[in-house]
Order: structure tokens, then C-alpha cells, then sequence
């Protein structure tokens, strides 16, 4: 309740101190300085009062508000009335002068009210003008607020970009790399500029290249993102398998504006999958000796039951010829059963070789690209995995060949496959060329050069003879069956010391 | 000693040749005319089967490589048929694993066509031999068998507490009989085994 009135109190008392003191007090010091500066002009102009205290009234209300105002008029109309209006020093006025009293105190009331009014409508403008400019600041903070976080996240952004252990980079619509990571940057050990353009490509295997190129042109028009998996040289280590995706970036109305790449490494898996496709090929490697050795037994199981038979019989013989008596009935018997084993054991052995004999090849026309082309992807796994690389020099405008192109493909094969086998022991670079050219009337040429150590005349000599080998563990019949598919299509195939490895060349002609 | 002997009405020991060359088969024969062993040829793992039975003995000449069921599978099929015939694998091609395995899978001989007259008489008569005595120790075995199935259940127990050494005085607390009825068992299942003494008893029992 004392809380109560006390608060009440303290109330009261500022609504005093501001609706009454304060205008009192500001107008009894503005009609104070009026009435001292009329007495100090009064001498020398004549009625400064009438001025002066308008001043006085228009200063109170323009400083304390409409209430500042009616005290000063109040004021000023006692203090004129008593020392400036006859007569002089009374509150009684002259009849003629009252008029003159009265018109003072409306123009006071007047300069009060307008004098205030505009003192109210200052205040506002002054007021929404503040509040206009506060407005302005708060935005412009916001917005450099907001300025400040997008430089900051783009700043991230490029950080992150150059801080993945990704290589990335950007190129514009027509396939010119415009931007390169850091860290493809310090993988292939090249500047900015190096890889610029065209010298982008030279991060790659030679080998892979093309294949990059031309995966990205297939990419750029099927407008579609392309992925493939190549090769690219490091700086520090040879090469590591990446796969590099390259996605288009669109402009709004869907044409590509730029490309994005990235690679990724993928040595280790690269690696992994090797080894395992190593033990695969082991393991079908096996699987083919097995079938050799499947097929030796049966020649050998056909080839040794007459034998077994015609052993028999002949040991029937000479036991009973041996007997005592001796049973020559018997004995002859047997050697009639001999003579018919004999026979029949030429027989299987005939059965044997027309297992072998090669029918008559067909002969369709192809022609040696052709056949290289189809052959290519079988031979470039093989090749991978020997450290191989093949290399290519085909003629474009090569005469066809009659030829039985299984066949052909077979000898193909053989003979990159011995290459790749003479390539084995060596440590430099193991390249296997595949060349083809025109032979003019002879028809066209195949020729399978390795780097190999080359070998001497002697074994040159003897490289087509059947069983003939060099190696620890070959057959010694890829050759010689290799010739006799070139011989069935009347075809010359010889081998030629190159420095360092040997060449096999192959002619075909284009007639039977 | 009383144990059985076996029968003397021996079975004629007879070479049997599973060999899909007929040429083979019948060289063979003729060899094993010469030899004076007695032979017969099956063109067919299948052939032979069917023409099985348990009185035939002597020995299987057989070949690896057959069609249809092969030499190997012969070979397991007739030990789950229970045959014992002993077995001679001949093959033209005797590589190392092959040798190992049919040996292994109990063959007695391995031959490798084409083979010597004196390998093969040597590798029969080795067979014979084999299956002469396997097929004495079977007819022991089979006679103990059936002396044991005529046993009483009581009998049996008695015995076979006795052979493995317990005294009559302990056969019987544990049986819950007099010393003098164990005794009793004991007699007649002796008599029943055809056992001369405690020793023989042991014999026979372990030959089961």
C-alpha cells in the first residue's frame, strides 16, 4: 500500500515536474531575458517590448511545448500589462489601450499554437527520419553480413576443392581444361599452364589416350557425362590406374556451359582385380593343360589298347607254342588274332591323325585390320598383364585376303603371343608392333615384331619345325601349327632378326 | 583246437576282365588260356555288376577308362556292395595321381597297358591270394558270427563279461545270479562257440 503510494507519489511528482515545472520554469526564462533586453532597448527604440516578448512566447513554445507557451503568455501578459503599458507599474489598463492589450495576447496565442505545432511536426519528421536512417544502417549491416558469409563459404568451397585428395578439374564447352586442383597439380608434377589446352592429354598413358579422347568426343555428342578408366603418369612413380568421370554442366536453357572431371584412383583395386583375373587365367591356364593332358590320354588310351591287344596275343603264342606239348593249334590262332590286331591298330592309328588333320580352310574375303581389330581386346588383356604394350601400325587402304578368318585370327594370336613370351625375360620396353601392309601382287602383309633378345639362325632355322622350343615350358607346336595354317592358304610366313627381337612376317594373297 | 576250418569245396578262382575293347578282352582271355587261369571278359562296368554275385571269386582286372561307369566308380561302387573281389586297374596312361588313387582305393595292382605276360600272372596270382585268404577269414568270422547268434542273451552277457577278464564271483554280483549258475552259462555258451579253453573264447571274440 506504501509501495503503493510512494510509486503513486514518485508519479505525481514527474507529471508535475513535467507539465508544470518545466514549462514554468522555461518560460519564466525566456520573459525573464525579454523583459531585461526591453529595458535595456527601451531607450533606444521605441515598444521593443511587443517584439521581445513575442520572441519570448515563440522560443518557450518552441522549446517547452503548448504548455511552456501559456505560461509565458500568462507571464508576459502580467509583466507588459504592469511595467510597459500605461499606466505604468499597475495592473490597470488605459480604456483605449485594452484593445491593444487584447490583440497582444491573441497574436501571442497564435505564435503559441503555430509556434508548437511546428515544433510537433519538426519533431516527427525528425523522428521517422532517425528511424528511416537507423532502418538503412540495420540493412547495410545485414547485407555486408550477408556478403561477408558468401565470400566465406566460396572461400571454403575452393579450399575444399583444393584440399581433397581428388583431382578435379573444369573445362569449357569446347573441351579446353580451364582449371586444374592442387592435387592434380602435384600428382602429374605439372604447372597450371602445362596443362592448359592440349597438354592436358599428356597426363595420360600414351596407350589410354586415344581412348580418353575418345570417350570425351563421344561424351561431348551424346551431351551425356562419359567415364573411363585409364592410365595417368605421376609424377613421382610411373602411372596409376584412374577412373576419370567428366560430367556436363548446363547452362539453364540445357547446352553444356562446362565440364567437370574427376579422377579416381583406383591402383589398389586395379591392382586387386588383377591378381585376381592373374589367378584366373592361372587357374583356365590349368584348366587348359588339363585338357591337353585329357587329350593325351585319350590318344594315348587309343593308341595303346591295339598295342595292349597285339602284346597279348603275341605272348598267347609263344606260351602255347612254348607248352609242353606244344598246342600249334592254339598258337596259330593266335597269330591269325595277331595279324588282325596289326591291322586294326594301323586303322586306329589313321582314326588319330584324321582327328588332326585340318579340313580344307574356308576361304571368305577379310582382311588383316579387320581380323587385328576383332582380336585386339583378347590380346590387350593378355598384354596388361605382361607389361606389354602394343602398338599399331595398320595401313589404311589394305587389298583384302581370301582367308579362313578364324583361322587367321588364330595365327594372329599365336604369333603376338610368342612375341609377348620372347618379351618375358627382357627389362626394357616390351613392345609388340602389329603391322599391316601391301604386299603389291603378293597380296598383303602381316608382320608381328617383338623386342625380345632375338634369336640365333640356328633356331631360326628350325622355329616352324613341329615340337621345336626354346622355351622351358612351351610346346613347341604354336609355330608350326601357325605355318600350317598359312600353308593351307597357300600363304609364305618366315621370321626376320630385327635389332634387338624378331619379326614374323605373313602374306596372304587376295586369290585361292 | 576247435575253430572252424574253412570249407574245402573252394569255388574256381576265375580273372575277370571289365574292358570295353572287345580286341583287348579277348587277347586277354586267350593269354589267360595260355596262362591256364580262367577268364571271363564284361564288356561293361554295368555288365559286370549285374553279373555279380558273392560266389564269384578271384580277381577284377579292370579298366580305367570305360563308358559309362567308370573304373574308379566300379571300384567304389563294389566295396558299397560289400564285393571283395581284389582288384587290378590297368590303364594307358598311368600317370602318378591315378596310380595313387586306385591303389588307394584298394586296387592290388596297378598295369599299364600295354604289359608283359609275367606282370599280369604275377599280379593274378597275387590277387588270388588275396582273395583266398580274405575269404577264409570272412567264412571264420561268419561261422563265429552264427555261434555267437545262437547264444542265449544271458549267455552272451556272461561271455562277454568273461573275455574281458572278470571272475565268475564278479560276473555274478553283477548279474545278480549264484556263482553256481554263471558257472552253468559259462559251460554252455563255451560248448555253443565250439571253445576249447578261455584262450580260444578270447580268440574268436576278437575276430568280430
Amino acid at each position: 500500500m506504501i509501495a503503493y503510494m510512494n510509486r503513486m507519489a514518485y508519479r505525481i511528482s514527474c507529471g508535475i515536474s513535467k507539465y508544470l515545472w518545466k514549462p514554468i520554469l522555461i518560460a519564466g526564462f525566456f520573459v525573464l531575458v525579454a523583459l531585461l533586453w526591453t529595458f535595456l532597448l527601451q531607450h533606444v527604440i521605441a515598444y521593443p517590448f511587443v517584439f521581445l516578448f513575442f520572441g519570448a512566447i515563440m522560443g518557450s513554445a518552441w522549446f517547452g511545448g503548448i504548455l511552456a507557451g501559456i505560461w509565458s503568455i500568462v507571464f508576459s501578459s502580467i509583466l507588459v500589462t504592469f511595467f510597459f503599458i500605461p499606466p505604468l507599474y499597475s495592473f490597470t489598463i488605459d480604456r483605449e489601450l485594452r484593445s491593444y492589450d487584447a490583440a497582444f495576447i491573441l497574436c501571442a496565442i497564435a505564435i503559441t499554437a503555430i509556434s508548437a505545432a511546428r515544433r510537433r511536426i519538426e519533431t516527427t519528421a525528425r523522428a521517422a527520419r532517425d528511424e528511416l536512417e537507423e532502418r538503412v544502417r540495420a540493412r547495410t549491416a545485414e547485407l555486408e553480413q550477408t556478403n561477408r558469409e558468401i565470400l566465406e563459404r566460396e572461400r571454403q568451397l575452393r579450399l575444399l576443392t583444393e584440399a581433397i585428395p581428388q583431382q578435379i578439374w573444369r573445362a569449357n564447352a569446347d573441351g579446353v581444361i580451364e582449371y586444374c586442383n592442387r592435387d592434380l597439380l602435384e600428382f602429374t608434377g605439372l604447372s597450371r599452364g602445362d596443362l592448359r589446352g592440349e597438354g592436358f592429354f599428356r597426363i595420360f598413358h600414351p596407350l589410354d589416350e586415344p581412348l580418353f579422347r575418345q570417350s570425351w568426343n563421344d561424351a561431348r555428342l551424346a551431351s551425356s557425362r562419359f567415364e573411363v578408366q585409364v592410365r595417368v603418369r605421376s609424377a613421382a612413380r610411373g602411372h596409376r590406374w584412374f577412373l576419370v568421370r567428366g560430367i556436363p554442366q548446363r547452362t539453364a536453357s540445357g547446352e553444356i556451359d562446362c565440364w567437370y572431371g574427376v579422377h579416381i584412383d583406383i591402383e589398389e583395386q586395379y591392382q586387386a582385380e588383377e591378381a585376381l583375373r592373374a589367378a584366373q587365367d592361372d587357374s583356365a591356364r590349368w584348366a587348359r593343360t588339363l585338357s591337353m593332358a585329357e587329350m593325351a590320354a585319350s590318344i594315348a588310351h587309343e593308341i595303346k589298347q591295339p598295342l595292349t591287344a597285339l602284346v597279348a596275343q603275341a605272348q598267347a603264342c609263344k606260351r602255347w607254342l612254348r607248352a609242353q606239348p606244344a598246342n600249334t593249334e592254339k598258337a596259330t590262332n593266335a597269330a591269325e588274332n595277331l595279324v588282325r590286331e596289326s591291322m586294326r591298330a594301323s586303322a586306329v592309328i589313321d582314326h588319330v591323325r584324321s582327328l588332326f588333320s585340318e579340313k580344307e580352310p574356308l576361304r571368305e574375303a577379310t582382311n588383316f585390320n579387320r581380323i587385328i581389330r576383332e582380336a585386339l581386346p583378347l590380346l590387350r588383356d593378355e598384354a596388361v598383364r605382361r607389361g606389354v604394350s602394343i602398338h599399331l601400325e595398320l595401313e589404311e587402304n589394305l587389298p583384302p585376303i581370301e582367308a579362313d578368318a578364324v583361322q587367321i585370327r588364330q595365327l594372329l594370336i599365336n604369333l603376338a603371343i610368342n612375341g609377348m613370351d620372347a618379351m618375358m625375360e627382357i627389362n626394357g620396353e616390351r613392345m609388340l608392333t602389329l603391322r599391316t601392309e601391301s604386299a603389291g601382287a603378293a597380296g598383303a602383309m602381316l608382320t608381328v615384331g617383338d623386342a625380345g633378345s632375338g634369336m640365333s639362325e640356328e633356331i631360326r632355322a628350325k622355329i616352324f619345325e613341329p615340337f621345336f622350343t626354346t622355351k622351358s615350358h612351351g610346346t613347341g607346336i604354336g609355330l608350326s601349327i601357325c605355318r600350317s595354317i598359312v600353308e593351307a592358304h597357300d600363304g609364305h610366313i618366315w621370321a626376320e632378326n630385327l635389332t634387338p627381337g624378331t619379326a614374323f612376317h605373313v602374306v596372304l594373297g587376295s586369290k585361292a | 583246437m576247435m575253430a572252424p576250418e574253412p570249407s574245402q569245396n573252394k569255388p574256381e578262382q576265375k580273372a575277370y576282365i571289365v574292358e570295353d575293347d572287345l580286341s583287348v578282352g579277348q587277347a586277354l582271355c586267350d593269354l589267360f588260356d595260355s596262362m591256364g587261369v580262367s577268364a571271363r571278359h564284361f564288356g561293361s562296368a554295368e555288365k559286370f555288376l549285374d553279373a555279380w554275385t558273392d560266389a564269384m571269386s578271384g580277381c577284377l582286372i579292370l579298366d580305367v577308362r570305360l563308358p559309362g561307369i567308370s573304373g574308379m566308380e566300379l571300384q567304389a561302387r563294389m566295396i558299397e556292395r560289400g564285393c571283395q573281389l581284389p582288384i587290378i586297374v590297368m590303364t594307358a596312361h598311368g600317370d602318378i595321381p591315378m596310380v595313387r588313387k586306385a591303389l588307394k582305393a584298394g586296387a592290388v595292382e596297378f598295369l599299364t597297358k600295354p604289359f608283359q605276360d609275367e606282370e599280369l600272372l604275377a599280379a593274378v596270382k597275387q590277387a588270388f591270394e588275396q582273395d583266398r585268404a580274405s575269404r577264409q577269414t570272412r567264412e571264420v568270422t561268419d561261422a563265429i558270427r552264427a555261434r555267437v547268434a545262437s547264444l542265449s542273451e544271458r549267455e552272451r552277457q556272461v561271455i562277454e563279461m568273461v573275455t574281458t577278464g572278470m571272475t565268475n564271483r564278479e560276473i555274478a554280483a553283477k548279474l545278480f545270479l549264484s556263482v553256481v549258475t554263471v558257472k552253468l552259462y559259462r559251460r554252455l555258451a563255451m560248448e555253443k562257440m565250439q571253445a576249447a579253453s578261455l584262450a580260444d573264447l578270447v580268440k574268436m571274440w576278437e575276430k568280430i
